[in-house]
């Protein structure tokens, strides 16, 4: 198991206060389907930015459109995945203001669950956890000049296409854009402080997600993989940096779509960079990395699912007993005598 | 007047990496940041001084700048980040959203039990239907990508390359320009370019003439002119004396 090689970089248990243990995931991120990231709702062009191309010679002069694809666009559905097992397994909690099982962003988490402690949470008034994935804002390789398309939106029959049985063309009202399948997104995603059996929930929720964006039920199919992992007592460049110094590495010309195997194969020629940067203890290798993704995928499999996600849940036991002080006498006060273990 | 605690500082850029933002002042459903970045979330960025993951109780409600800040304050201390050139804003829309199937937005909150509907369409108040206590949705103002800004760390630390700030843990790179020794210069009167934090100015400077930017937790001033003694780093001038809540700390 060659997790035991980021040990160095890994909790032992769940702790309160940060202690300076990075681990990072490089992620590539693909289309698999029509897939959309507004910034706000339907009728807004597709989230883009600006940026420099590269980070070298011309590159770094050229200003091209990026997509975006947003942390919180991200996280959500990540999120999601992870919870839809906790809930499957009855390990998500009830909040003790309303009774109500732990929710997303409805004022009501259970400040208990697997989630809460790893993603975080804020709650009315009442408590807070930082979350210790750090997200960031991914960048599609390639222009999004390239990777965009338009697509006539209320006018599509039943048949898929744009004319009636009777060979009747439609009248369309309106295009809609949508980022194009085969499209490559670059994302570094920092895990602080997590233990082995955090990363690999984590690592999970990345891995087995399959949808994003707008209208997910029925778009937004996207695969990810996992490119590289660190660990390190600091912070690693950004996704953008990353985007860039791969397209630099790339060469020209550039055109969608990028072949998948020169675009890894860039993408760890600048990552290996990384290794040489201070403050970086561990890079796992091709064949450690392998091993680790089987570890996870050993640890989600259906026979497994359940002693690892237990596991996990067990594991912030000692750190439950103290939440409930504000109990108004629902008689779960066994946590009253412990010290709060947040004063400093 | 006393020796300079501090034997040399380091002019940082900050480079936003992504935007950043941070609850400045709300305006009806508009949350904004302001164009300046606070020196106390910077001490904390830096991994200066740690605090939880986990907040309960009071410590959600009451920060512990002054219990956080005052130990490290005699070798340490860093700057308000002031803006290069002028700083441009984004305005983004938030929405909590859920992860039950069924949704809808009520009372600037998202409900989730469909059960509730038919209640609340008889005119009654499910408490799923009931506004919440924190925003659900809103506009954000924040400082765009690409943004730079400066600011002086007195000490001797290494500093890191990247750092996370404000409310979405935006990522930042932080790049050292230069070094300067910290030189005293006698009373008189100066003038400083520099973003202050007024909670922790000197107690015997007097401030001449100021501009004031009020964010939380303490406020931020701009183009001070004080007579009194002064740090020189570099071309740069502050007052002598800056402390980490250094007024408040004096009138205890
Ligand atoms: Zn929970």
């Amino acid at each position: 198991m060659s997790i035991s090689k980021l040990s160095s970089v890994l909790a032992t248990s769940y702790e309160n206060f940060p202690k300076g243990r990075f681990i990072t995931l490089v992620v590539l991120r693909t289309t698999h389907s029509e897939t959309i990231f507004r910034t706000e709702g339907s009728g807004e062009p597709m989230c883009s930015e600006f940026v420099q191309a590269g980070l070298e010679g011309e590159n770094q002069k050229t200003i091209i459109q990026r997509l975006v694809m947003t942390k919180r666009k991200q996280v959500a559905p990540e999120r999601r995945y992870g919870r839809e097992h906790l809930r499957a397994h009855e390990l998500l909690y009830t909040n003790p203001k309303d009774g109500s099982l732990c929710s997303l962003n409805t004022n009501a988490p259970c400040e208990m669950c697997v989630d809460c402690f790893l993603y975080g949470f804020a709650a009315g008034g009442g408590g807070a956890q930082k979350s210790r994935i750090w997200t960031e804002d991914a960048f599609s390789i390639l222009p999004a000049s390239d990777v965009v398309g338009d697509r006539t939106i209320n006018a599509i029959y039943e048949t898929g296409t744009m004319r009636d049985e009777k060979g009747n063309a439609s009248t369309a009202l309106n295009t809609s854009e949508y980022i194009k399948p085969g499209v490559h997104f670059l994302d570094v995603v920092t895990l602080k402080d997590v233990t082995a059996d955090e990363l690999r929930y984590i690592i999970g929720n990345i891995l087995f997600t399959s949808r994003y964006g707008a209208v997910s039920s029925r778009v937004g199919r996207m695969e990810n993989e996992i490119l590289g992992v660190f660990g390190s007592i600091t912070e690693l460049p950004s996704s953008l940096e990353l985007v860039q110094a791969t397209y630099d590495a790339l060469g020209k010309p550039l055109e969608h779509p990028l072949n998948i195997k020169q675009l890894i194969t860039a993408s760890k020629q600048v990552i290996a960079n990384w290794k040489n940067k201070r403050g970086v203890s561990v890079q796992l290798s091709e064949e450690e990395l392998a091993n680790l993704l089987t570890d996870v995928e050993t640890n989600w499999s259906p026979d497994e699912r359940d002693n690892f996600l237990k596991r996990l849940t067990q594991s912030y036991e000692s750190f439950r007993q103290v939440a409930p002080e504000k109990n108004k006498g629902k008689g779960k006060s066994k946590g009253k005598n412990t010290p709060v273990e947040v004063e400093i | 007047m006393s020796t300079i605690p501090f034997q040399q500082a380091k002019l940082v850029e900050l480079y936003c990496l992504e935007p950043v933002f941070f609850a400045s002042r709300e305006l009806s459903d508009t949350y904004y940041t302001e164009g300046v970045i606070g020196n106390y979330a910077l001490t904390y960025a830096l991994g200066r001084v740690n605090s939880p993951y986990r907040l309960q109780g009071q410590a959600t409600g009451r920060p512990t700048y002054k219990e956080d800040l005052q130990p490290i304050a005699h070798d340490f201390y860093i700057l308000p980040a002031s803006p290069v050139g002028r700083v441009t804003f984004r305005f983004e829309r938030f929405n909590a959203l859920s992860d039950s199937y069924w949704y809808a937005m009520t009372n600037n909150r998202v409900a989730t039990a469909r059960e509730d509907l038919p209640l609340q369409r008889q005119g009654k108040k499910p408490s799923s239907f009931r506004p919440s206590n924190f925003p659900q949705t809103g506009r954000l103002r924040m400082i765009e990508r690409r943004n730079k800004f400066q600011t002086l760390v007195f000490g001797n630390y290494q500093l890191p390359n990247y750092i996370r700030l404000g409310k979405f843990m935006s990522k930042v790179k932080l790049n050292v320009l230069n070094e300067f020794p910290v030189t005293l210069l006698p009373e008189g009167e100066y003038q400083s370019q520099h973003y202050l934090n007024a909670a922790d100015l000197p107690q015997q400077i007097e401030a001449l003439a100021f501009d004031l930017i009020s964010i939380p937790p303490a406020p931020i001033i701009k183009n001070l002119r004080f007579r009194g003694a002064a740090w020189q780093v570099g071309e740069m001038i502050v007052p002598a004396g800056l402390h980490f809540c250094g007024r408040e700390s004096s009138n205890e």
